[in-house]
């Protein structure tokens, strides 16, 4: 197949050069392995370890400066740091809130990114190009930035709601809900699903469009038939961290969002900081992993398939 | 499709860009206008007047400028460790086969995929016990973290598109191993290592979450000095503040634009 070639010309470049192994490239390659063994790998662990109420050796500290740790009963720890945070009332309402607009955004930056990335390959011209360079501007302001930009453009005496007040039209303050921070996610997480998936469009051959449209396929069919199916991949890259990126937000919910329910970000980061209770905090943080897990398992699958497809592995 | 189509297709394109630069420019333009507002009368749509007040306000704040100064020291250490750590690394994953390296792949990945906030709160755990808690080298550190991926896969591509016959011609035509790869690999990879220092400079000077949860109190970063001004200062400050933030990204994204968009940076994020 065509698609395999390009794709195997692109990305066979690691695979054919040496045969042998080598150690050399191994300890090369070792030094970033190692910073993310011991600071992501081992911090994760350690938290597991305090979310279970392990709290001696490097949980020591931290043991001693928090508020209502719960220590193990059992050799594999207790599931008292759970309950607690299951049980708090509050937490059902953020895993919602979380949850949902997780979704919602995700599903809409999607269907946009798709949209324009489509547009842009098939019918192309400087219409497009506006479109597609409008929309990869978020990727280049501080995420701060653009949660305060939007903050004070939605508010009660923002843009949005002074100009609506000149057609009569009583506009609700968007500000402080959640729908604030849906299009708060919507707008940072644009640019990089654009790019993701207009990357994967460009490397289908235009051949193959030019004949599918020749054999009298409609624009539709083509999308879902020849588009969709050969940059699967992308997309589900896009998807996923889409959508773990909004999971693991802070600051926009924090500038956009109600006090409550909030989302699971910044009650990490309160619960953290502010109410000094670690525990509960990391529990949390472990809800979000599991989800976000759920998700990543989607995104390594489409990579390995892919994989196969071209013969790599 | 007919002519009365085509035209119908353009009028809805033209109006879905108008929404489009409203959503995307609209906040932008709203914030930068308030950094030269005196006062604002609602619902009007200009403020009352304009002045440059705000802009002395800040220079005379020792802990805004305190900050400034905070992030220009920090991220430029950053790159520079991100590098040396890293583009090693970047060459070696796309010349060499060797013993785990798909494990340092998918690891490497799986560390990206991390829910940001949950992984800084893990992070943190472990820096009391580390004594980094609000110092220089946690907030580094935090910092690092998100330029690995940008620092080893965009020059990992960059270094696996040179053409191997460039290379051989230059070995054939009696250069050392090392002069090959500085006057050929090197150079031709450049833009990529170019591209992915930008990402990785951004990526540190406007990192807010992990650097609020380690480094506040005692150590603030323009971006984390935000959140305080956002909440408790006059709007137009934080405008300001906002737009001296601005300032870098703007000047090298411009600079690196050609290539970022050419797909240097989505080529990165796919598991090879």
């Amino acid at each position: 197949m065509d698609k395999t070639n390009s794709i195997n010309n692109q990305e066979s470049f690691a695979v054919n050069k040496t045969a042998k192994l080598s150690w050399f490239g191994f300890f090369m390659a070792l030094p970033p392995v190692l910073v993310i063994i011991c600071f992501v790998g081992a911090p994760i662990l350690i938290a597991a370890g305090l979310s279970l109420g392990f709290t001696g050796g490097p949980n020591r500290i931290i043991a001693l400066i928090g508020q209502e740790i719960s220590t193990k009963t059992h050799w594999w720890g207790t599931l008292d740091g759970y309950k607690s945070v299951i049980n708090d009332p509050r937490f059902g309402g953020d895993l919602r809130v979380t949850l949902g607009v997780t979704v919602v955004a995700t599903t809409i930056v999607i269907f946009m990114a798709l949209g324009m990335a489509i547009y842009r390959r098939v019918i192309g011209g400087r219409l497009a190009t506006i479109l597609v360079s409008l929309s990869l501007i978020p990727l280049f302001v501080p995420v701060v930035i653009s949660a305060f930009a939007i903050r004070t453009f939605y508010d009660g005496t923002g843009f949005v709601k002074s100009l609506l007040t000149h057609f009569g039209i009583d506009f609700p303050t968007l500000t402080m809900t959640n729908s604030a921070i849906a299009i708060g996610t919507i707008w940072t997480s644009l640019p990089f699903a654009i790019l993701m998936i207009s990357s994967g469009l460009q490397a289908i051959p235009d051949a193959l469009i030019e004949s599918a449209q020749d054999a009298g396929a409609s624009f539709i069919r083509i999308i879902y038939t020849i588009m969709v199916p050969l940059a699967f991949v992308p997309i589900v890259i896009a998807t996923t961290f889409t959508a773990i990126g909004i999971m693991g937000s802070f600051t926009i919910p924090y500038f956009l969002g109600p006090n409550q329910p909030a989302m699971l970000g910044v009650e990490i980061t309160n619960f953290f900081n502010s109410y000094n209770r670690p525990q509960q905090s990391v529990v949390m943080a472990f809800v979000i992993f599991g989800a976000a897990s759920l998700i990543a398992i989607f995104y390594v699958w489409a990579n390995l398939r892919s994989a196969k497809q071209s013969g790599r592995i | 499709m007919s002519r009365k189509q085509v035209s119908l297709v353009n009028i809805f394109i033209s109006s879905f860009i108008a929404f489009m630069a409203l959503f995307i420019l609209g906040p932008l333009i709203w914030l930068a206008v308030h950094a030269f507002a005196t006062s604002w009368t609602y619902p009007n749509l200009l403020p009352d007047g304009f002045t440059f007040t705000w802009w002395k306000t800040i220079a005379g704040d020792q802990e805004l400028v305190k900050s400034v100064k905070n992030s220009l020291l920090i991220s430029p250490i950053v790159v520079l460790i991100s590098a040396v750590v890293c583009l090693p690394a970047a060459y070696a994953f796309s010349r060499y086969q060797f013993f785990g390296r798909k494990s340092f792949l998918i690891g490497m990945f799986a560390a990206n995929a991390f829910p940001k906030i949950g992984l800084y709160a893990s992070i943190a755990t472990l820096y009391y016990t580390l004594n980094l808690m609000g110092t220089i080298v946690g907030v580094i550190i935090i910092q690092l973290l998100g330029t690995i991926i940008f620092m080893t896969w965009i020059p990992a591509a960059a270094f696996g598109s040179v053409p191997r016959n460039l290379e051989d011609a230059a070995r054939d035509a009696g250069a050392s191993k090392l002069r090959t790869f500085w006057d050929i690999t090197f150079r031709l990879a450049l833009p990529g290592i170019l591209v992915a220092m930008v990402m990785s400079f951004l990526a540190s000077f406007d990192e807010a979450q992990g650097t609020y949860l380690v480094g506040v109190p005692t150590i603030y970063t323009m971006p984390t000095k935000m959140y305080a001004l956002v909440l408790n200062y006059p709007v137009q400050i934080a405008a300001v503040f906002s737009l001296l933030l601005a300032i870098p990204s703007v000047l090298l994204i411009s600079i690196a634009r050609k290539h970022i968009i050419g797909g240097q940076l989505a080529d990165g994020f796919q598991i090879k």
